[in-house]
């Protein structure tokens, strides 16, 4: 009897292990605030309007005060962005084929930086804009590795290093001024807006001009779609804008660590469990070799 | 060797007091002080590479990251998060294998593997919470996962943070009846009356600590599989799977059993000591489960996935062979061989290939499978990787001195009886 009790207990033992792993997908609450992004504030980037100017990236430097972090990069450097860079124009060139391409945060609806994110210093406001806050950070740079368009940045040569990205100019949006690289643009390829707005003007510049444009705003939905939504004429995965899927990125993760963690349920009942089994494992006849051997 | 020549321990006596006082098997083996020759050349060499590696830390310090390492935008994460902290977290699961053993499942013959296991996993979490600390870049606000309001729970990271910290914390608990046991051979002092005092105190609550620390092990070694579950973008098919966790987890338990292994053979040469081959090849044999199905579960989720040609079409399906030949498959069919399980020196390079096989797991998920953007590449300095060395010599330093001063290890008569 002991035996088979015992037996039991450990099986149960392992099968609560197993289901603190691989929890259940029912228990999961995704950590979505937000359930509808339309009137997040958005940017549309028009890439073929774009004339590779760097306006943009240079008013973005100076405002920011980055000069101060290094020179100004761009066309060569791997990911162009950098501590000195949050806004980027990059050329891709291949035959005919020629595009610019402007490189920055996406703001992402369900961003996987703000998952990653241990101490929420990313975090995602209710005006989508995804924001930064040094005093939280710790610099782990889990975010780097997770973002999914290798967005932040990190001060590598510094003591007290932070994370630089794109922060979407949260204060002069908060005064009711555009971007400075919206500001900064001389051909009207960035637009500022709310993103309902922005998708539809995106929709009807294509609908309006097919043949300069590719069949899909980037962004829209790709990684769960984000703030900064893109128009091309060359493919978007020629200019580095993979499709990721519709699913967000971010969603398996997350459901297993809620799962895990909803209300505590499964590390108390392991802690339950195990606390039986050793009782258990206390009760057995001492006579009895498999007791304490296998 | 002779597996029964060794008194086969009595079972626990659950009589009323016995549960009230916690049953104490240190009186079964009694642990010494091992008091040998402390500075042999191994032990100053190890010393050496531990004030070079202090040293390039400082450099680290005053000048960032960038100036000792070749981390980089691509690679955010480099060896020192690798090694140091993640294989570093996995390797010392031994102490809370151990313990469960003994104190949940009841098997007391392995009791003499529990305080050793417990040091090096000390040492291990010490030195990987370092890791932490050398690698983050605000390290003076390492202590923010604790604040509540900084709290993020969709965050692996975040988890693996809080239970790395406490169980540091459980460990040094667990560890205290080793420091008590010491003091309370002192002299008459203070400290010997306090020591005294307390250690009954600590005997009643101490098995609440054990479970505590086997449940937060359990959460924290699968969350450090967790982590990658973010990077299904980057990290190479083989290796992304929503088993990650599990996987992590079984490969920590498996290994931690090896780490005790090769930990006790050494110590046994180290300090002249006799081989425990009995529990040794015990052991040996309890690992095979979690391994084999480990590498079942690693095959069925390649099969469901329908993954499984990639195996043989490119290098990817080469290292992944390699390093499921090394971490499962070889071992598991070495071992089921009782020859193999209870030859001490079988049993040594067995073991280490487990532990080979895992560091590669490791590496692989951490590091070579995690492809990088816009051509990015990594390879890491010479300094980060004596900073790193330096971090495994102290263990190795760090577990002669303790076993060397404290009652670590127990005394040989224990095991002599017949
Ligand atoms: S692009 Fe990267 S950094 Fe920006 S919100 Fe998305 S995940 Fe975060
Ligand atoms: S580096 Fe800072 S912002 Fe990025 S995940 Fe770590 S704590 Fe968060």
């Amino acid at each position: 009897m002991a035996m088979d009790r015992r037996t039991f207990l450990r099986v149960s033992a392992g099968a609560a292990g197993g289901c603190l792993l691989c929890a259940d997908a029912t228990l999961a609450s995704p950590g979505k605030k937000q359930q509808d992004f339309g009137s997040n504030v958005a940017m549309l980037n028009d890439l073929t309007r774009c004339v590779g100017c760097r306006a943009c990236q240079s008013a973005c430097k100076s405002y920011y005060d980055l000069d101060q972090y290094g020179p100004m990069e761009g066309l060569d450097t791997p990911g162009g962005l950098s501590e000195a860079n949050h806004c980027v124009i990059k050329e891709y060139k291949e035959g005919d084929e020629q595009s610019y391409i402007k490189r920055q945060c996406m703001h992402c609806n369900h961003p996987s930086c703000v998952s990653a994110c241990p101490v929420a210093a990313l975090e995602k406001q209710d005006n989508g804009v995804v924001t930064y806050d040094p005093d939280a950070c710790i610099g782990c740079r889990y975010c780097m590795v997770a973002c999914p368009f290798n967005v932040p940045r990190f001060e590598w040569n510094s003591a007290a290093p932070k994370i630089q990205k794109c922060t979407f100019c949260e204060e002069r949006i908060a005064a009711g001024e555009d971007p400075v690289c919206e500001d900064a643009c001389p051909t009207d390829a960035i637009t500022f807006g709310t993103r309902d707005e922005l998708l539809k003007e995106a929709h009807r510049r294509i609908a309006e001009n097919p043949d300069r444009y590719e069949n899909e705003v980037y962004g829209e939905t790709n990684a769960g779609g984000t703030s900064v939504i893109y128009l091309a004429g060359v493919s978007f995965d020629k200019l580095g804008l993979r499709d990721f899927g519709e699913e967000p990125l971010p969603e398996l993760a997350e459901k297993v660590q809620h799962g895990i963690f909803k209300f505590f349920v499964a590390p108390v009942a392991l802690f339950g469990l195990l606390g039986l089994t050793r009782a258990s494992n206390m009760r057995c006849d001492p006579d009895d070799e498999d007791c304490i051997e296998e | 060797m002779d597996e029964h020549s060794y008194r086969k321990p009595r079972p626990h006596l659950p009589t009323k007091e016995d549960i009230a006082q916690y049953e104490d098997v240190w009186e079964r083996f009694p642990r010494a002080p091992q008091e040998k020759k402390l500075w042999t050349p191994a032990f100053t060499t190890g010393v050496a590479i531990i004030a070079v590696g202090i040293l390039l830390l400082l450099i680290r310090f005053i000048f960032g990251l960038g100036s000792i390492t070749n981390l980089s935008s691509g690679f955010p994460w480099g060896l020192w998060i690798a090694f140091d902290v993640v294989v570093g977290i996995a390797l010392a699961s031994g102490g809370f294998v151990t313990a469960a053993l003994v104190y949940i499942f009841n098997l007391g013959k392995y009791s003499p593997l529990v305080r050793p296991a417990l040091v090096t996993a000390l040492l291990g979490y010490a030195m990987a919470a370092f890791g932490v600390f050398i690698d983050v870049g605000r390290w003076w606000q390492l202590y923010n996962p604790v604040l509540p309001w900084h709290w993020q729970g969709s965050s692996a990271l975040f988890e693996v943070a809080l239970c790395v910290m406490s169980y540091l914390l459980v460990l040094i608990i667990e560890f205290a009846p080793t420091v008590i046991d010491k003091l309370s051979t002192n002299k008459d002092s203070k400290l010997k009356r306090f020591a005294i005092r307390i250690r009954p105190i600590l005997e009643k609550v101490m098995i609440l600590f054990i479970i505590l620390g086997v449940v937060i092990s359990t959460m924290h070694q699968s969350s450090l599989g967790s982590i990658m579950l973010l990077m299904s973008h980057r990290l190479h098919a083989l290796w992304f799977t929503p088993w990650l966790p599990l996987l992590f987890l079984m490969s920590a338990i498996a290994v931690g059993m090896h780490v005790v292994i090769v930990e006790s053979m050494l110590s046994a040469k180290t300090f002249g000591r006799r081989i425990e081959m009995p529990l040794l090849s015990g052991l040996a044999k309890r690992s095979i489960a979690f391994l084999g199905l480990y590498v079942i579960i690693k095959l069925m989720d390649l099969i469901w996935a329908d993954e499984f040609t990639m195996l043989f079409t490119s290098w990817w399906g080469l290292l992944w062979w390699v390093e499921v030949l090394l971490f499962g498959m070889v071992p598991v069919f070495l071992l089921s061989f009782k020859a193999f399980r209870r030859d001490p020196r079988w049993l040594f390079w067995i073991s280490w290939m487990v532990i080979g096989g895992l560091i590669l797991n490791r590496f692989n998920v951490y590091l070579f499978a995690v492809q990088a953007y816009d051509g990015w590449t990594y390879f890491p300095t010479m300094w980060e990787v004596i900073v790193s060395a330096s971090i495994v010599a102290f263990i190795f330093v760090g577990y002669k001195y303790l076993s060397n001063k404290f009652p670590v290890l127990h005394k040989e008569e224990g095991l002599a009886k017949a």
